[in-house]
């Protein structure tokens, strides 16, 4: 389990991380989701001790990082900046890190097969494209079988059967019952493979939340009297909440009950639909970066 | 500890740097050695073979060390400029086990360089020696302590390397900054300041290696003066690794 606790992480006066918070469970994947620049990767970063947190802290299981017996048993991380020594073969990349976490007898070749690398696992990494570094990465973080996985924008690079791979992947790891954090700025990446979405914009935490909780079917209805249809909700007993756009979001699986209501209230009705789980995650995600590109 | 040192080798096996730079480092030695003899001994038999003129063919096998300490930077800085230094401090958060475990492979491969380069400079000075008609003394402990000097010369300069790529993490910086100080900078504080000059990295370096030249340390101190400023480097270099964001 990740447990992020009012993390702050200031450069030169800006905060990149404002007192964020939210877990990361196990068995679940986790989307980490928002614009390029809200602090995914400062995140990530003060997560797995390669940076220090201004305040707050980002533990893995009760411990920080760098306390961990052995961090990459416990954690496996994909990071963008993450580099290569181009003069370097792929296998000996993962010998490399083998060899400095202690690992006596690595399980290269079956990896260097998972993440379909094995034909060009004795070729200099610098011949390697784009895609091939991300499997490459990839199995790195899966050198030492990890209980958590951290990928920061693993889909970058990849093609689209490589962007469904890594879903496969995501969700037969957290399956197995490990946490899995992926993080992107594209919902659409990640929004059929996650559990659970954090979003963050500016540094600050905008919603956490389980997929399985947004799936309680939601009526959006659009009104000619907004303010008396509120009313009529509150008084009905329904869930309900305005949305950015003027809409009303309610928690219901019915749209003839709604009507009923706002007939009863006498306004008109000018929309009346249900939204799915899919729709509800990308209007709230579509808000959220709205709201951030102004 | 031992898994940290042998995965720093490992990394250093896996590219191609010492290809180039070990050949490079005994080629410079052997010119100066070569060129020492043939400049210096000028044909004169009794120059050659006088105990300043063995120290001073001899300690010309210091030469290559530039070469050592510049793959020592290589060792440290290059972790940033291509991006490694990420896995490395996720595979080992502690950073300063890092550095210790790139101080000892820096200075496994400057003995070992040392030790090439010396019998490699001893052959082809005996070489020489006989075609200017005079006689290596190889029964002489000159010829020993000054190689003796060799070695733990090019240990100490792989080790100043890996601590200053440690603290000045811009490879391109460091490379050109030591550079210039050993070709350039230390020999105008020597001569703007002769008195502090013996106390200076290079001079230090020429205590060990017994160049005959006046105002030196002596070896012993030359050593502990470079093994000092070598160890004080790698301290800041702890210093910043472990405050700095990678």
């Amino acid at each position: 389990m990740i447990e992020v606790r009012a993390l702050t992480k200031t450069y030169g006066g800006q905060r990149a991380v404002n007192e964020l918070s939210f877990t990361a469970p196990a068995g679940k994947v986790t989307g980490f989701l928002g614009p390029n620049g809200a602090g995914k990767t400062t995140t990530f970063r003060c997560l797995l001790g390669l940076v220090a947190p201004t305040s707050g802290a980002a533990l893995i299981d009760g411990c920080a990082y760098r306390d961990l017996a052995s961090p990459r048993h416990h954690v496996g991380a994909v990071l963008e900046s993450t580099g290569f020594h181009p003069a370097r073969t792929g296998r000996n990349h993962l010998r490399v890190i083998a060899r400095a976490a202690g690992f006596d007898a690595p399980r290269i070749d079956p990896l260097l097969e998972l993440v379909g690398l094995q034909s060009a696992s004795d070729r200099r990494v610098g011949g390697y494209s784009l895609g091939m570094r991300q499997r490459l990465a990839i199995a790195a973080a899966m050198l030492g079988d990890p209980e958590v996985l951290v990928l920061d924008e693993p889909a970058n690079g990849l093609d689209p059967e490589g962007v469904s791979w890594i879903r496969r992947l995501m969700r037969i790891w957290a399956d197995e019952g490990r946490t899995v954090v992926v993080s992107s700025h594209l919902l659409a990446e990640v929004a059929q493979a996650v559990d659970r979405v954090v979003i963050i914009r500016d540094g600050t935490l905008v919603t956490e939340a389980d997929i399985a909780d947004l799936t309680a079917d939601r009526v959006t209805v659009r009104v000619d009297r907004t303010d008396a249809m509120l009313d009529a909700l509150q008084a009905a007993g329904a869930d309900h909440e305005l949305l950015a756009d003027g809409a009303i979001s309610i928690a219901a699986r019915d749209t003839a009950e709604i009507g009923g209501i706002a007939a009863r209230a006498g306004v008109t009705v000018t929309e009346l639909s249900r939204r799915g789980t899919a729709e509800t995650l990308e209007a709230m995600y579509l808000a959220v970066t709205e709201a951030g590109g102004q | 500890m031992i898994h940290l040192v042998a995965a720093e080798g490992l990394k250093l096996r896996t590219t191609r740097l010492l290809l180039g730079m070990i050949p490079a480092a005994v080629a410079i030695s052997l010119a100066g050695v070569a060129g020492t003899v043939l400049v210096h001994g000028g044909g004169d038999r009794a120059v050659l073979e006088s105990a300043k003129g063995v120290r001073q063919v001899l300690s010309a096998t210091g030469a290559g060390a530039i070469l050592v300490l510049v793959v020592g930077i290589i060792i440290s800085a290059g972790e940033y400029r291509y991006g490694t230094a990420d896995d490395t401090f996720l595979t080992t958060p502690r950073r300063h086990q890092v550095l210790a475990a790139k101080l000892a492979v820096g200075s496994g491969l400057g003995l070992a360089v040392g030790v090439v380069t010396s019998l490699a400079s001893i052959g082809i000075a005996a070489v020489l020696y006989s075609t200017e008609g005079a006689t290596f003394p190889l029964d002489d402990a000159e010829v020993w302590l000054t190689l003796a000097g060799t070695l733990v010369y090019t240990a100490l300069f792989a080790m100043l390397g890996v601590a200053l790529g440690s603290l000045v993490r811009n490879q391109v910086l460091a490379v050109t900054g030591a550079l210039a100080w050993f070709a350039v900078v230390e020999h105008a504080l020597v001569n703007l300041a002769p008195d502090i000059g013996r106390w200076l990295p290079a001079a230090a370096g020429q205590a060990i290696i017994r160049t005959p030249l006046d105002g030196l340390l002596s070896p012993l101190a030359g050593t502990a003066l470079l093994a000092t400023y070598a160890v004080a480097i790698a301290l800041s270099g702890i210093r910043v690794a472990a405050t700095r964001d990678a």
